[in-house]
């Protein structure tokens, strides 16, 4: 299903609000109310995907958060402290994620409305391609190394700091040839002229940003009421 | 108008370079750079399109005049504007990870107005047939659909130059048709092409022109007529892969009373839901060279990890001299040579790649001296691996397998992006080792490699 992604800037604003919300209340549980506007956020973009893993993961703090509150419970690795800073700061996490899994072209185009100079732009694309290829390679090389018999437990074992040299090598030297190659690429598609970036992709504020806007103005703002300021 | 009036090249810090190339391209025209691996065709197309010594330092000399202009005095994306290029690996040129967003990038660097980006990327899809990929990523394409993105993405900007350097070097004989197609559209629409490649065939129907640079020098310049009446020896001499489309003739197979080693039944893989191959029977017999063919994105690929137990096959069985063979004993006794020789290479030296996981006994070190000394890498035996040229590399990476002393001997695209030379190099390799009762299944559209050294030919079909 296509996603209706909100403005970008609409998404930054979205950040700022839970950032603000979670760092001045004194009323921690309550930050829920955040969180279910992020959720709500999530779901009237389309974006599934990101709902479901979050939807699962705040579930399951809510019920640990029960379990320490009603029932006593004490876990000895992820400790009340730890499920209570998750719980905290999920809102800055789903808002946060949702901004940074924009397609890259929508923010390039958002970054090149602020005037940020093209270098940045370029930067923040490469950032972009560099985790698929990356994978892609490390796959490629892990592959090669068990055609060649170096990855038998017993290889890993007694000569780890070799392994790790097996892998880093030609991963590096990979990497050298892609940017090289990709700095190729840029530079004969004009990407040093020094004029404001174009973009294909334009993002109009409508009528359901400025409601967003609103809305999540209002509900840090009650948020913040409800559950005190802590000065 | 393109005129080079005694310009000589040479890096910075190395003596690689071109020198004193004289000649002149009208508009409109079709030039092809042939010539072997490291003559000079890659420096030739940078000068032309302005990235030496503009991202390439070095010294130049002579004039390189572009419309009357003297191209050293325009900046990298002025050049840009008017000359377009396409590279090797599209791959690893991209900036997006979808199609509307590639092909804009370039009208995006020279700040259009959104209305223009939009009209000018949405004709270069259409104009290309490509539709149908918007939506996808562009990291599911095959080669040959990722080059075609890649030239519309120069297209979009509307050059009127186009400078190739060995567009074809990952794609099949129908990516390469394809290619053909594309390049004569643009051709026809008047733009100048100049393409630099050592496999010819498929580019006979466009190219007005050759010139061929061998040692960074010019030696000749003919037509394409004078081309075509090459008698076989002259092209032999200059390495030229044959000019002509090839047709396969009929592969003299002698396999008597000899069990295979290898027989795979009913082999299949699914992988996400996606069948990749289905129903594949085949036989490797001891001593013979056996081709797969089939196009980009058939699985050729995929089955040869499933044969040497890198993937696990979904269902069917694979039978090692008779035995039925689990993948981590398939993966102890094949070899599996990928296309890729970026990720292979994980030592200091060609002497340590060598003898990397065998016993350094006297006979392995003579065996590895003597591969070596045949494959004319005896000179580089203390480089760094990764500073080979990529025949070197491919050759260095057929050696390995050699070496490996496994009985059964996979190899993907051994000589995609290799001149004639290279090639020949690698197919005398083949036999040889084929000779001493090795199973080799060599993976490769390349028509003249299957023509020179293969028994037999397993063509798979796409699902």
């Amino acid at each position: 299903m296509q996603r209706t992604d909100a403005a970008i800037s609409v998404k930054l604003w979205a950040l700022v609000c839970t950032i603000m919300g979670i760092s001045l209340t004194s009323n921690m549980v309550l930050t829920c109310v955040l969180a279910m506007c992020g959720f709500t956020f999530l779901a009237v973009q389309r974006n599934f995907r990101l709902l479901r893993g979050f939807g699962v993961f705040y579930l399951i703090l809510a019920i640990l958060l029960c379990l320490i509150r009603f029932y006593g419970l004490h876990m000895m690795v992820f400790s009340e402290f730890h499920v209570l800073m998750f719980w905290n700061l999920s809102p800055v996490f789903i808002v946060g994620w949702d901004l940074i899994t924009t397609p890259p072209g929508e923010l390039a185009a958002f970054l090149s409305y602020i005037h940020t100079p093209t270098p940045i732009i370029l930067g923040v694309l490469v950032m972009f391609r560099f985790f698929p290829t990356m994978r892609a390679e490390l796959k490629c090389v892990w592959q090669s190394m068990r055609n060649r018999g170096l990855t038998s437990p017993s290889q890993l074992l007694c000569h780890p700091a070799v392994s790790c040299e097996y892998v880093l090598i030609p991963i590096l030297l990979r990497c050298l040839q892609i940017a090289d190659q990709l700095s190729v690429s840029a530079v004969a598609r004009g990407a040093e002229n020094p004029a404001k970036r174009g973009s294909y992709y334009s993002r109009k504020i409508n009528f359901s940003d400025s409601v967003w806007f609103v809305v999540w103005s209002s509900v840090t703002a009650l948020f913040l009421v409800l559950g005190g300021v802590r000065l | 108008m393109i005129t080079l009036k005694k310009v000589s090249f040479h890096y910075k810090g190395s003596d690689a370079g071109v020198c004193d190339i004289d000649f002149s391209i009208k508009d409109g025209e079709c030039i092809v750079l042939a010539g072997p691996s490291g003559g000079g065709k890659t420096t030739l197309t940078r000068l032309l399109n302005g990235l030496a010594p503009a991202y390439y330092p070095g010294e130049l000399t002579g004039q390189i005049l572009f419309n009357g202009k003297e191209s050293v005095n325009s900046k990298s994306y002025e050049i840009g504007r008017e000359i377009g290029s396409v590279f090797q690996d599209p791959k690893s040129q991209f900036f997006s990870s979808e199609l509307a967003g590639e092909v804009a990038f370039a009208c995006e660097n020279y700040g259009m107005h959104t209305d223009e980006i939009r009209k000018r990327t949405d004709m270069a899809i259409r104009r290309f047939d490509l539709n149908c990929f918007r939506g996808h990523s562009l990291d599911v394409l095959s080669s040959g659909e990722k080059q075609r993105v890649a030239i519309a993405s120069v297209y979009a900007l509307h050059p009127n130059v186009y400078v190739c350097d060995e567009p074809t070097a990952n794609l099949d004989d129908k990516g390469s048709t394809h290619l053909a197609d594309m390049l004569q559209k643009l051709k026809k629409e008047g733009n100048t092409l100049i393409i630099a490649e050592h496999r010819l065939a498929w580019l006979a129907q466009i190219a007005d022109r050759y010139v061929y640079i061998a040692n960074g020098r010019m030696c000749w310049e003919k037509t394409a007529k004078q081309l075509a009446e090459m008698s076989d020896t002259e092209r032999d001499i200059f390495g030229l892969r044959i000019v002509d489309k090839i047709e396969l003739g009929s592969i003299q197979a002698s396999v008597e009373n000899t069990s295979p080693v290898l027989s795979a039944h009913r082999l299949s893989l699914t992988q996400n839901k996606k069948t990749i191959f289905t129903n594949q029977n085949f036989l490797l017999f001891s001593g013979q060279i056996t081709a797969l063919t089939g196009e980009n994105g058939a699985g050729k690929t995929s089955l040869a990890k499933v044969l040497t137990g890198l993937t696990r096959e979904s269902s069917g069985e694979v039978q090692l001299f008779g035995k039925r063979s689990a993948p981590s004993h398939r993966r102890k006794t094949i070899w599996y040579g990928s296309n890729d020789t970026a990720t292979q290479f994980f030592t200091n030296s060609v002497t340590e790649e060598l003898l990397l996981q065998s016993k350094k006994t006297p006979e392995v070190l003579e065996r590895a001296r003597k591969l070596l000394k045949d494959l004319g890498l005896y000179k580089f035996r203390e480089v760094h691996p990764a500073s080979l040229s990529g025949g070197q590399k491919q050759r260095l990476s057929i050696a390995c397998g050699i070496l490996s002393q496994r009985r059964i001997l996979i190899f993907d695209e051994p000589t995609s992006g290799l001149d004639g030379i290279n090639m020949e190099i690698i197919a005398s390799l083949l036999k040889d080792e084929s000779r001493k009762g090795t199973a080799i299944l060599v993976i490769t559209h390349d028509k003249e490699l299957i023509q020179r050294c293969c028994n037999f030919v397993i063509n798979i079909d796409k699902q």
